[in-house]
């Protein structure tokens, strides 16, 4: 047996190196499809923003209307002062709605996971907002927060305050805010679910022994055995509020004035309005790397920290 | 081992076939083309385009045209610089922004009719520079204005007979403001906002002066004051409610529901005035000029629904005949579309009753529309000057919104407009 099994592992070691034979070029072609998806619509349009970051370029004049500017628009990004609104609007976008929805889905999370009546029903109820269309969701919205008719204001009016919302620069950003939060916390809850039903159950039989109380026992066993999937979301959120463009563009298109120009939001304006394809690809660089840097960041804080480190 | 192909290889293979499938959609080479006539424009090819294309295909019926709707909003206008630019068919196509014509005729992507205009006495009116009907880059003509956009004022009849006011047959805009304040009511306010004041007084190219902006100009930040200061007053729709309902793509829905009375518009939106099954309404709608400004006396409207010739066309000669069939014969049918053509080859009564529909006098007062649309002759202008339009034109509604909505004075918001049309146009005429 120990002679066959040495004698077959150099075999299996020829097979893998260097090249694919036929039949396993064969399962190549049946991901190809797919690959080539990729090739075409991430990995040349990707080259190409890298590329373009370093030309002025308006799109209509062609390939050949292309001139290298080198280090240009890094410069004019610098000195923008429409970029670093939209980097610091970015900022409090992102700041605000992540931790919000993260602590919302979690106290969604560990409320659903309780034995309630209809359980399953109010899970589907809270994951209801994830699911549905852009469109939908941002012109229900728009009725529900309108200044003067809407539902919201009609109830806030009780307590003497109406505030603007999409007709304000001072509103506009928050509303937008709790747009995102809203739609966010059923997925971040269903996610802490499903974290929470692989929590170690020994750990809360011996706390429970032990005459923990609840907060002794969220905070040494809940909350590190959620940490992994808390980073995730961050992550994942963080990422996803950076590029967020759907509910702006189709409500506010970056205003009033310039109060939820986003950096995604400057980055179309200044590409598809103002056909400077050379700078909105700077832009895109320069924000890919605040969000990566963010991100490492997030990733780097709970290093050590989850239950199983 | 010769049959195997290395895992680098494969996918150098996939990233091939992957350029070689996107990049002939970018590259400026031609793309298959067919020997119909490619047409593409923004009006919706049932309100006026498809009869043209009909009838131009029974006078030459050795010519095929495929009219293409893009909409015109910048995602329909990036489709079409894209399809342009990719080799995509297309022989004709229409422009309905002046940054959109700047940057077409000046990346080569409009084909040069100089001689084509100047040999055909029909088409001289092209030629004429103090009021272009033309785009000109260079001296050379690469845009056609198919139609003029004089604007006007509506009074709802009703209500104007209601509140006992005249039918103004000319008026200034302080005259304009007394009227709106006039004219509203516990549930109507006066107008949905105020014409171009600026653009009465100054005319064409009015945000440019030499090579910087000309927001110094007291006429634009009269314009934000008095916009605001009819807002407080209730004699102007509020901005917050045209915002926060995005109401400037809906105007008709509220003049027809007589949220607000006076409506300074252009003829494209009178075809929801005639249609009473899908807009209901019990008032006739007459006409007034739109007032004039210390003076000034410029209409507001312009020539516009430019036609190009895509350069790369190998049916130039069939490109041509078509636009001159547009311009020329195959103007009534566009008038449904309120499209009044720049050539003014129809009759008025053709206009009457292609422009405001079967039964004109059921929704109108006809004798104020011949009177101020027909009857007149109003100075329209075409701007020349576009450095740094599209940025001019953010910054421009960005600080009235802020001015309208109360937010920002009158004074800052016009001295932002300033600041940053005077970069846009710095830094445009720099990299150009």
């Amino acid at each position: 047996m120990t002679t066959a099994t040495v004698a077959a592992a150099p075999a299996v070691r020829t097979e893998k190196a260097p090249g694919i034979s036929p039949r396993g070029w064969i399962g190549f072609l049946f991901v190809a499809p797919n690959l080539l998806g990729v090739v075409a619509f991430t990995l040349i349009p990707l080259i190409s923003v890298v590329l373009l970051a370093f030309t002025d370029w308006n799109l209509v004049s062609g390939f050949g209307g292309i001139s290298f500017a080198g280090l240009d628009n890094f410069v004019a990004i610098a000195k923008d002062p429409g970029f670093w609104n939209a980097a610091g609007l970015t900022m409090v976008y992102v700041g605000v709605s992540v931790p919000l929805t993260v602590v919302l889905g979690l106290a969604l999370g560990i409320a659903l996971n309780r034995p309630l009546p209809g359980r399953a029903i109010l899970r589907a109820i809270f994951f209801l907002p994830y699911i549905v269309n852009t469109v939908a969701i941002g012109m229900t919205w728009l009725m529900l927060m309108n200044p003067r008719a809407g539902l919201v204001n009609q109830v806030l009016g009780v307590f003497g305050i109406e505030p603007g919302w999409f007709a304000s620069s001072h509103w506009a950003l928050p509303a937008l805010i709790v747009m995102a939060v809203w739609g966010g916390v059923g997925y971040c809850s269903l996610i802490y679910l499903s974290a929470l039903q692989d929590a170690p159950k020994q750990l809360y039989e011996a706390a429970d022994i032990d005459g923990a109380g609840l907060w002794a026992k969220f905070r040494t066993i809940t909350w590190p055995s959620l940490l992994p999937t808390t980073i995730f979301l961050l992550v994942t959120l963080i990422i996803g509020a950076s590029q967020g463009f759907g509910l702006i563009a189709l409500i506010t298109a970056g205003g009033p004035g310039d109060s939820t120009t986003t950096i995604s939001y400057y980055m179309y304006q200044t590409g598809f309005q103002f056909y400077r394809f050379g700078y909105a690809s700077a832009i895109g660089l320069v924000t890919f790397a605040g969000v990566l840097v963010l991100t490492l960041l997030t990733w780097r804080a709970q290093r050590g920290r989850a239950l199983n480190d | 081992m010769r049959n195997e192909v290395s895992r680098r290889g494969f996918l150098a293979g996939m990233a091939a076939v992957g350029a070689a499938a996107v990049v002939p959609g970018c590259s400026s080479g031609g793309g298959a083309t067919s020997n119909v006539l490619q047409v593409w424009g923004g009006v919706p090819a049932a309100s006026g385009p498809q009869k043209v294309v009909d009838a131009f295909q029974r006078k030459f019926p050795q010519y095929q045209v495929n009219y293409t709707r893009f909409v015109n909003d910048d995602r329909g206008n990036l489709k079409l610089d894209t399809a342009l630019q990719g080799g995509v068919d297309i022989d004709v196509y229409f422009t309905y922004t002046q940054a959109n014509l700047a940057l077409r005729a000046g990346s080569g992507l409009a084909a040069d009719l100089t001689d084509r205009v100047a040999a055909d006495p029909d088409l001289k009116v092209f030629l004429d520079t103090d009021q272009p009907r033309a785009f000109l880059d260079a001296g050379r003509i690469k845009a056609l204005a198919t139609a003029r956009e004089p604007y006007f004022v509506l009074f709802n009849e009703k209500l104007r007979e209601r509140a006992g006011v005249e039918l103004p047959h000319e008026w200034t805009i302080e005259q304009f403001r007394a009227t709106a304040r006039k004219l509203t009511t516990a549930r109507t306010y006066g107008c949905y906002t105020i014409p171009d004041v600026a653009r009465i007084k100054l005319g064409p190219n009015y945000w440019y002066d030499g090579d910087r902006s000309n927001f110094g100009d007291p006429h634009f930040e009269q314009a934000f004051r008095l916009g605001r200061e009819m807002i407080a007053d209730r004699s102007a729709f509020p901005w917050r409610e045209v915002l926060a309902r995005h109401l400037d793509a809906y105007q008709q829905n509220s003049f027809l529901t007589e949220e607000f009375h006076l409506w300074s518009t252009a003829p494209f939106n009178l075809r929801y005035l005639y249609d009473a099954k899908k807009y209901p309404h019990d008032f006739k709608v007459s006409f007034a000029p739109p007032p004039t400004v210390d003076g000034g006396d410029w209409n507001g409207g312009s020539y516009n629904n430019f036609v190009m010739v895509n350069p790369k066309s190998p049916k130039a000669d069939a490109a041509w005949e078509f636009v001159k069939f547009w311009l020329t014969e195959g103007s009534g049918p566009m008038l449904a579309g309120g499209k009044l053509p720049t050539l003014g080859n129809v009759t008025d009564d053709q206009v009457v009753t292609g422009v405001l529909g079967k039964e004109p006098d059921k929704y109108f007062d006809v004798d104020s529309f011949r009177r101020v649309v027909l009857g007149a002759d109003p100075k329209l202008s075409t701007d020349t000057r576009l450095a740094g339009f599209p940025e001019i034109n953010l910054a421009y509604r960005q600080q009235r919104d802020l001015c309208w909505l109360g937010e920002k004075d009158p004074g800052p918001a016009i001295r932002d407009v300033r600041r940053l049309a005077d970069a846009a146009i710095a830094r445009t005429e720099r990299s150009s």
